[in-house]
């Protein structure tokens, strides 16, 4: 991994990863909820759950780059966005005014694992193909899910961060906000690694949005209470910027952490010299769910489930995302690049 | 029963009575009129059983939790916990529909839950003379956190049969909306509904005049917590699961629909019709402006002014008088 370039690195860690997955379904001809009687042109529904978060705006760019290039091959003619501002029950209301519509694929990031799961499945009724991704919904009733996987994040997350500080000490857990799928199934996943090492001892946790102002007056507080901190266990990009802000603003000296590749974090990881591992949930999620809606509707069979590999980015490649940093916004995230190829490997090869 | 010569003279004035309380809230009836047409218009499906259905479960939720505003804003009172109750709600009838409960046992631990934590905190307002904005905004973490420690993630379920039922393809929403409507007015008249205004209103002329104003402030909050945590078994059986924060953004809709009805934030103001077109009107704007292909910025903009619009209509006509 570490002198390989980074594409190629990915690459075969994807490999890896899926060949162990093994060959999925391939018997269906056609995918879940396709009935073939759906043509190009097509109108893609992208029901977001809340726009106004970097992260989803730099999504949201994947998904418009994405359709201007389906348009061009005439596949699609149309993208219809909804904002749901972050209610679940909005976003139901505005999936089924897409069904109402008569969209023929819907790409959705869910407001809640649970809640959709009845509206998806009168559109994967109505043969709407229906690719959810980032939060998933627990139900069948989709073409394909798409996702890395939460639980494998927390895993690799906690180990680092143990070997980091050498298998014991004093950490700090900071997660996302309460009840939600991806904080929870993180946090779930970190718990194997550390119940192996009962030397490291859990301080506190934080739940937080996603968000650096947030986590920073979180760790701020946590930092008056303990005096000896030796690590920081963060689920999340933003919450690793705030945690590192908070050392600094209180002259505390840096400690092993744990992130996400926010670039205020990357750049903070730099700049003060950070021994630090993180990984992402890449932006071309986005992308790559309207391109796999648009196969399905073509008739390819597509893969339940799409399990997109963690890249992961250490001190030995940090460089490579920071160089390209200026093509991303300031409070945004540096997602590793992406092009049809790679979609189509990840299709072929689950 | 003395009383039925004086209430067939009251029932010649009922009409007229019920008419100029709608003053206030003319505008708002027509503006959700034209978007009733105009949804209509650009989405003909919504004629049929089914589409009707859907769009009244759409709206039901947002209707009973801006009745349960409204009827605390009428007696000067105000709710920040709506959002948590209905998310309680919806974990409690999620962990025990399907459990030895049962669908009744689980209905009735819902409206139990619901009336003794809006009586308890009708209790605490009332008596001990506390802010309710501040006792509920308390309340909502407690009951927020109550909800999230029954399920800590979504998950549960509901019976199949009880979510086709509720949510399926026949409009029972509508009839169920309908049957509560009815017992509003039903309660109106009751000697407790009929101190709820005066309560609001005046509550120190009110209690000088023999109306029971506490007893009716706490009956509020009592049926109001009843209708939130109602909201949530049905947002259950809508999604066919529990979500510990599903709840959360009818807090503040419900206020906007009751102010959009006319509800006055100092009491005894409004009618409960305001409130229910006031909801409708901000689940109708959803499903119009997605038929009109507006994005989601331009639906911000839009959405405001409609608001803005819809509350100044009645106070230019005023102010030309």
């Amino acid at each position: 991994m570490t002198k390989s370039s980074f594409f190629a690195s990915a690459s075969a860690l994807c490999l890896g990863l899926l060949l162990s997955l093994g060959a999925g379904s391939q018997a269906n001809a056609a995918a879940k909820c396709i009935k073939g009687d759906r043509k190009a042109p097509y109108t893609i529904g992208w029901a977001n759950i809340y726009s106004v978060p970097t992260w989803m705006k730099q999504t949201q760019g994947t998904i418009e780059a994405e359709i201007e290039t389906l348009k061009k091959q005439g596949l699609v003619d149309k993208l219809v966005v909804t904002d749901a501002q972050g209610d679940a029950n909005v976003q139901i209301q505005q999936i089924q005014s897409m069904i109402d519509s008569d969209v023929d694929a819907i790409i959705l990031i869910a407001g809640s694992s649970t809640a959709p799961a009845r509206v998806l499945a009168d559109a994967c009724a109505k043969g709407i193909a229906i690719v959810n991704f980032d939060s998933l919904v627990d139900t069948d009733q989709v073409t394909a899910k798409v996702n890395t996987d939460s639980a494998q994040w927390g895993d690799q997350a906690a180990k680092f961060l143990i070997d980091a500080i050498g298998g014991k000490g004093k950490i700090l857990v900071l997660n996302g906000p309460a009840g939600v799928s991806v904080s929870d199934d993180r946090r779930k996943g970190a718990d194997a690694a550390l119940k192996a090492h009962p030397e490291v001892t859990v301080l506190a946790e934080t739940n937080t949005p996603y968000n650096v102002a947030p986590a920073q007056e979180a760790v701020t507080s946590l930092l008056f209470a303990n005096s000896e901190i030796d690590g920081i266990l963060s689920l999340g990009g933003a919450l690793s910027a705030g945690a590192v802000l908070a050392l600094d603003k209180q002259g505390r000296e840096q400690v092993p952490i744990t992130g996400e590749n926010a670039r205020q974090f990357l750049e903070l990881w730099k700049e003060k010299g950070l021994k630090s591992w993180a990984t992402m949930q890449p932006n071309w999620l986005g992308a790559f769910a309207a391109y796999t809606a648009v196969q399905a509707l073509e008739g390819k069979d597509v893969p339940a489930f799409v399990k997109i590999p963690l890249p992961v980015i250490d001190n030995s490649n940090i460089d490579q995302y920071l160089a390209r940093a200026a093509d991303f916004p300031a409070d945004g995230y540096i997602y590793s690049p992406y092009d049809e190829e790679l979609f189509k490997k990840l299709l072929a090869e689950q | 029963m003395s009383t039925v010569a004086s209430s067939r003279q009251a029932g010649a004035l009922y009409w007229p009575v019920q008419l100029r309380r709608n003053v206030g809230v003319r505008g708002l009836f027509a503006v959700v009129m034209a978007f009733l047409v105009a949804y209509g218009f650009l989405f003909p499906g919504l004629l049929t059983a089914s589409g009707f259905a859907k769009f009244t479960q759409s709206w039901f939720p947002l209707a009973l939790v801006a009745m349960a505003q409204a009827i605390l804003m009428l007696t000067g009172g105000i709710s920040l916990a709506i959002g948590a109750m209905v998310s309680l709600g919806a974990v409690i009838a999620a962990t025990t529909m399907t459990g030895p409960l049962g669908v009744a046992g689980g209905a009735a631990a819902v409206a139990l839950t619901g009336i003794g934590i809006g009586g308890a905190t009708g209790f605490i307002v009332v008596k001990l003379r506390l802010p309710a904005i501040v006792v509920t905004l308390a309340g909502s973490f407690i009951i927020g956190g109550a909800a999230l420690l029954i399920l800590p993630r979504p998950g549960g379920a509901i019976p199949e049969w009880l979510s086709d039922l509720l949510a399926g393809n026949t409009p029972a929403a509508f009839v169920l909306l309908l049957l509560i409507v009815l017992l509003w007015k039903l309660y109106l008249a009751t000697p407790l509904g009929l101190s709820l205004y005066a309560a609001g209103e005046n509550p120190v002329g009110a209690y000088r005049s023999g109306v029971p104003v506490d007893g009716a402030r706490v009956a509020a909050y009592a049926i109001s917590g009843l209708l939130c945590t109602g909201a949530g078994l049905f947002v259950a059986a809508q999604t066919g699961s529990g979500d510990p924060v599903i709840g959360t953004a009818f807090t503040l809709n419900s206020i906007a629909a009751a102010v959009l009805g006319g509800i006055g934030f100092l009491g005894g103001q409004g009618t409960m019709r305001g409130a229910l077109a006031g909801s409708l009107l901000l689940s109708l704007m959803i499903s119009v402006m997605f038929f009109l292909g507006f994005t989601p910025v331009a639906q911000y903009v839009a959405q405001g002014l409609i608001i803005i619009g819809a509350v100044a209509i009645p106070q230019f006509r005023k102010v030309q008088q």
